[in-house]
């Protein structure tokens, strides 16, 4: 089977053309700096939330979303962490419904490309 | 009459904290124990604001000469919650109506228990008011009960938070006194537990989990 791209091929054709090769280089560089795969997550503002027994159900309705990877929530900073499934997208829509489903009221809601674990990591 | 009859609890402030009922398409089992007054009920969420349950509760007097069994059907209301920044305050309308039984009369009688309850909490304060009418031809138990209390300290969602809860109670027609009952309240997000020991010594469990 030929493969797509045959590295041999591509370094022979950028050296004999510079203006390529900085092409290609700048590109490399690009894609390192910006994964494809990076973690998408959403961090949600929740107002009413003072009680874990309460917001268990933020947490619980939240998991059950097919593109949820992981859910996180803090009271202390009144704030929901929602972790997306590698190549997936979370429906913010659906999870400002579910939060007000659960009692409480979003007022902030910020697409994050970084994990929960990057995001807790940053307190 | 009214040196005969029980000092009761009542659930709506027994749960007051975490509200008497749980968030959307959830079960919440609740029980209310102490020598005299055993309940114990059931109420599934069937939106986010209304719940529909039933529950038992077992009642005896102070002076254990006379005793009530109330079986009912409730639905429990949000009617208003607002949510703050750092707090929420809500309140709650109980409607039930059963059965009740009494060693007093013969047979059953048609028992109506509709009730309303407001709350107000933070991560660190707590207070609620419960006003609940126990009618019954013939039979008046009215209750009334308020709550107030705060937590240790804040605590981490995977956390239990520990609070400190004082409560006075009364019931019309089962006790001429005021029942003050100091309870310690742990939270977590899996449970929702308080033990306490009223005036009188007699010992007090709470608890509340959603399925």
């Amino acid at each position: 089977m030929t493969p797509l791209f045959n590295i041999k091929s591509i370094a022979s054709y950028a050296y004999k053309t510079p203006a390529t090769a900085l092409f290609i280089a700048t590109g490399l560089l690009f894609a390192a700096a910006n994964p494809v795969f990076a973690a998408e997550s959403i961090k949600a503002s929740v107002n009413g939330m003072v009680c874990a027994f309460c917001a268990q159900g933020i947490e619980k309705s939240l998991s059950k979303m097919p593109a949820t990877q992981a859910v996180h929530v803090d009271l202390k900073k009144k704030i929901v962490l929602i972790e997306a499934k590698a190549g997936q997208t979370l429906d913010a829509k659906k999870i400002t419904e579910e939060i007000k489903d659960a009692g409480y009221d979003v007022t902030k809601l910020e697409t994050l490309q970084q994990s929960i674990a990057e995001l807790k990591a940053q307190k | 009459m009214r040196q005969f009859f029980v000092a009761a609890a009542l659930l709506v402030s027994a749960c007051a904290n975490a509200g008497p009922m749980g968030f959307k398409g959830s079960t919440m089992a609740m029980g209310d124990f102490s020598p005299n007054w055993q309940e114990a009920w059931v109420n599934n969420a069937i939106t986010p604001r209304d719940a529909l349950g039933a529950g038992g509760v077992a009642m005896r007097s102070d002076d254990h000469t006379l005793s009530r069994h109330f079986t009912e059907l409730t639905y429990t209301r949000l009617a208003h919650r607002i949510n703050g920044e750092h707090s929420q305050a809500n309140l709650w309308l109980v409607g039930g109506v059963g059965q009740v039984r009494g060693n007093d009369f013969a047979g059953s009688k048609t028992m109506w228990a509709p009730g309303v309850s407001a709350d107000f909490e933070t991560t660190r304060v707590y207070a609620s008011a419960t006003y609940r009418l126990y009618r019954a031809p013939g039979i008046n138990h009215d209750f009334a009960a308020v709550r107030a209390g705060f937590s240790f300290h804040e605590v981490d969602y995977d956390e239990t938070q520990p609070w400190l809860i004082l409560e006075a109670r009364r019931m019309r027609g089962l006790s001429d006194r005021i029942e003050i009952t100091p309870l310690l309240r742990l939270i977590n997000k899996g449970y929702f537990l308080e033990l306490g020991i009223n005036t009188a010594k007699q010992g007090r469990f709470n608890f509340m989990y959603i399925f």
